[in-house]
């Protein structure tokens, strides 16, 4: 029974449904029994005065732009182009607002908790990390959803000009539906770090601004090009293509993995990720943090290593390969970051649950503990780039090229894995989660930038062919060693030398550091055993 | 332990020791030890409440007591050592501790933007409650019908806090663990909490609160722990805690000798005493001076005022209590108002009153001074929290 709603609970269905009826349970369950946070929060917000203010403001100024828009493209310009150009301005000027009050908005939701001393109150409810980020995220969603739903009509306008179809605006907004939940997911893990309201929006704004503005850029101005070389409906140049892409692109193949899948997986995988990080800063110190985050990781790196395979494979082209390798690259340093702050062993709450509920080997190896991070995350690259490269050399037939990509991804892969061994080894050493993250960054840009100021210094006194070897222990120096072995010039062999030579560096560091941070952390859980163990001990004595 | 550690403590597990059978107490921790980084917050705390109890939690600011209660909520896994409630682990079983506390945390917040009823409501199903009726239960019980449909935001700090008592009740809780619930509360509102606290010890709820407001914890605790830079210095009932205290002063040092005026006949003999037998107003033997660990004497801990109000002129009181055994000073004041100093118990208190009434003394009202709470906070703590 819900008390807000005053409607009876509907029970679980029994096992032996299954399938749709379900699904039709549970829907049914979700709507007589809501989210107790989010009906919470869509009764203080409707007792909020300034809402419906914000609201007409924001149509009216969103309409005056629009209108303005309309008018001084109307002087010169036909119905049609009119149209076009309103459909773009007003959904680029949406996007902004979403990208933008999203966040800010979704960045009050957890902080207020904890500044409002509601939060240890909500904690102790039993209610759970999960429910209570799924209520603010429902929360916050509704209230920016009410936005969309003022400016509708405004955005209905450009298709009364013509140029652009009904349904290409009502995916607009579905689209805009998709930042959206970014968005608010976004907001809420800033919001779940921060004890500040205000702190939380101030940082929130801080990132979501720049990289709205880049998204807008890049994923709207830059890829509407590649569309258009794709499909030759969708316009080249105007931000908003992908909605009219969905309408004009010819069916096929290129239309479910480009149009379908890849936006999906944009705004599955990184509000998945914002919503676990969100739940796992909500949950006490001493639970499970790492569980959640862990499965997401073995969904979004398969899935990555997936989608850059079958890029590469698809297209056949070495160019493709390469990206992805840097698109690799990219996530398992996120990765590192992520895990780098990861307690060193499960605590003994942990523990308790754990044997309590019979947990197997694989529920415990993706639990917490720096060293099953580490090590999931060392398998993870292996697997990866196995496979990349794998079929790289299956696919690609011109051998020098083949090559190029092989020594790129293999050096990537080693430098990795030295990243893996370096963030256990610190984190055995650090008594805080934040250290290991910093010092990670400061190795990574030592990695990165010193070999070349070396190799710099160095050219001074050589040839910039010799010199150029004093780089290779630079992660950034393997893109050199592709183009010299792609090339096949005469200082390849001895730019594969140095690569070879940096790249088993890089693992045996690596794989050193790692048998150093299992030594380490096996020591100092050692040493808390011991003092646990100890005060226990002297106090029943005593 | 301290020396002067009256709890039933002997360092073994919440149930051990005890028959297989007997009910686990209903807070039992042991050997608490907390550790934020070198310093020791918590050292060695052991103490146990038992079912239906209201422990009052004494401790000046910085003692450690919102780590103990922490520990307690589940919501701090504390370095070594265990708290259990209702016989669930607080650090390894926190979704059962969960089902059996209510929990109030010091200056705990409320939302403010919607009416006290939809308040409860939320918590409600936050609890997952299966029936509508508690919110209406709880309300009532809390005495917030007349406030249900207004917004939490214009409720007084009082109703706020009652509010939230309201709040920990919702799941019926065997345990209330309430952090500082009287504090920034005016006179009345305290009156109203204290109140609500003993009509929830009357439903069989046992209470744990905090407080460093001594009168406060006095006037409803059963028994109370003094929690002194992160060490537990005493625990117990206060009566039994000021008898083991008086004890311990007799076996640290000599008694002092029985003032002579202590040892002569109380009173003229009363008439029914003297019919029925001569009553035993002998009042103990005043203990020896008593200065607190850290050397400070005790103010008044060998005395303890009766404050009397009677029809007419005290004056003509005072004649007939001077010089009686136990009676260390009679203080006449405005309006019938009497101070009487003496050494004694509860038995003299009543002794006394006796004696005025059958003399024909028009005794209006008695108010034995409640310090005893005070006293022994005085006499176990250093008051210094570094």
């Amino acid at each position: 029974m819900s008390a807000q709603t005053g409607i009876a609970s509907i029970p679980p269905p029994p096992p032996s449904v299954r399938g749709f009826s379900r699904a039709k349970v549970g829907f049914a369950r979700l709507l007589a029994d809501p989210n107790p946070v989010w009906m919470r929060e869509l009764k203080a917000a409707a007792r909020l005065q300034r809402t419906p203010v914000v609201l007409a403001v924001t149509t009216g100024m969103m309409t005056l732009l629009v209108c303005s828009v309309g008018g001084i493209a109307a002087i010169d310009a036909e119905p049609a182009k009119v149209g076009v150009w309103l459909y773009h301005t007003f959904f680029s000027l949406a996007f902004a607002l979403v990208a933008w009050m999203g966040p800010a908005m979704a960045a009050t939701g957890i902080a207020a908790e904890r500044s409002g001393g509601t939060w240890e109150a909500l904690e102790l409810t039993g209610l759970g990390a999960p429910a209570i980020a799924r209520g603010k995220f429902l929360g916050a969603l509704t209230y920016v959803t009410l936005y969309l739903v003022m400016l509708a009509p405004v955005g209905a306008l450009p298709f009364l000009f013509g140029g652009v179809t009904a349904l290409e605006v009502v995916l607009a907004f579905v689209v805009l539906g998709g930042v959206a939940i970014l968005s608010v997911t976004f907001g809420l893990a800033v919001s779940s770090k921060f004890s500040s309201p205000a702190l939380a929006i101030l940082v929130t704004l801080l990132c979501s601004i720049p990289t709205s503005i880049a998204a807008y850029v890049g994923l709207g101005v830059g890829l509407s090009f590649v569309a258009n070389g794709l499909w030759h409906g969708v316009a080249a140049g105007p931000p908003v293509w992908l909605p009219t892409a969905y309408s004009r692109a010819e069916f096929g193949v290129e239309y479910l993995t480009l149009l379908v899948l890849v936006p999906l997986a944009l705004v599955a995988l990184p509000a998945w990720l914002f919503h676990e990080i969100t739940v796992a800063n909500m949950a006490a110190p001493s639970d499970d943090r790492s569980t959640r985050l862990r499965i997401w990781t073995l969904v979004a790196a398969p899935f990555m290593t997936a989608t850059c395979v079958t890029c590469g494979v698809a297209q056949k082209d070495a160019g493709w390969f390469i990206a992805g390798v840097v698109a690799l690259m990219a996530t398992y340093l996120f990765l590192g970051f992520l895990f780098a702050g990861e307690p060193l062993a499960p605590s003994r709450r942990v523990e308790a649950r754990w044997t309590r509920e019979r947990a197997g080997a694989g529920r415990r190896f993706l639990g917490p503990g720096v060293m099953r991070a580490c090590t999931l995350l060392l398998l993870l690259i292996v697997g990866s780039f196995a496979a990349l490269l794998g079929a790289a050399a299956l696919t690609l037939r011109v051998a020098s090229e083949r090559d190029g990509v092989l020594a790129l991804g293999g050096y990537a892969a080693a430098f990795l894995v030295f990243l893996a061994g370096f963030a256990a080894w610190t984190r055995a050493r650090s008594r805080s989660s934040g250290v290991p993250k910093v010092l990670l960054l400061g190795a990574l840009f030592l990695a990165v930038v010193g070999p070349w100021i070396a190799m710099a210094i160095a050219g001074i006194f050589e040839s910039t062919e010799r010199a150029l070897l004093i780089a290779a222990p630079s992660p950034l120096y393997a893109f050199h060693l592709r183009k010299v072995i792609a090339s096949g010039g005469p200082d390849a062999d001895v730019a594969a030398l140095a690569g070879s030579i940096a790249a088993a560096a890089w693992l045996v560091i690596g794989f050193g550091l790692f048998a150093l941070a299992s030594a380490r952390i096996e020591q100092r859980l050692a040493a808390e055993r011991a003092v646990r163990a100890n005060l226990e001990g002297s106090s029943g004595q005593g | 332990m301290s020396a002067l550690d009256v709890t039933a403590d002997s360092g073994a597990p919440a149930s051990g020791g005890a028959p297989v059978s007997a009910p686990p107490p209903a807070i039992s921790v042991r050997h608490l030890w907390h550790r934020y980084g070198s310093l020791d917050v918590l050292r060695d705390v052991s103490f146990d409440v038992a079912h239906g109890e209201i422990f009052g939690f004494i401790g000046p600011n910085g003692a450690g007591k919102t780590t103990t209660i922490r520990a307690m909520a589940t919501l701090l896994e504390p370095t070594a050592g265990s708290v259990h409630i209702d016989g669930y682990d607080a650090a390894l079983d926190p979704d059962e501790v969960r089902k059996i506390i209510g929990y109030m945390p010091d200056h705990a917040g409320v939302y403010e933007r919607i009416t006290v009823r939809e308040f409860l409501e939320f918590f409600a199903d936050a609890y997952r409650i299966p029936e509508l009726g508690v919110v209406d239960a709880v309300i009532e019980l809390t005495e917030l019908a007349k406030l249900s449909d207004r917004l939490v935001a214009t409720l007084s700090k009082g109703m706020k806090q009652r509010l939230q008592i309201a709040r920990t009740l919702l799941h019926d809780p065997k345990v209330l663990v309430l952090d500082e619930p009287a504090s920034d509360l005016d006179p009345r509102a305290r009156i109203e909490v204290r109140d609500l606290l003993l009509e929830l010890r009357e439903l069989g709820k046992t209470i744990f609160l905090s407080s460093h407001i001594l009168t406060e914890l006095s006037d409803v605790c059963t028994s109370v722990g003094i929690l002194e830079r992160g060490q537990l210095v005493v625990a117990g009932p206060i009566g039994e805690i000021a008898e083991r205290l008086a004890a311990e002063r007799g076996r640290r040092e000599p008694a002092a000798p029985v003032p002579p005026d202590l040892a002569a006949p109380l009173m003229p003999p009363l008439p029914a005493a003297a019919e029925g037998g001569a009553p035993n107003f002998a009042p103990e033997a005043p203990p020896a001076a008593v200065v607190t660990p850290g050397g400070a004497p005790i103010p008044q801990a060998t005395r303890k005022r009766l404050k009397l109000r009677v029809l007419g002129d005290s004056q003509a009181i005072v004649p007939m209590l001077e010089g009686g055994s136990g009676v260390l000073g009679v203080e006449p004041g405005p309006g019938g108002s009497l101070s009487l100093y003496y050494v004694g118990g509860d038995q003299y208190v009543a002794e006394v009153v006796r004696y005025l009434v059958t003399s024909g003394v028009g005794l209006v009202s008695v108010e034995p001074e409640r310090n005893e709470l005070e006293r022994i906070f005085l006499e176990v703590t250093r008051g210094d929290l570094t």
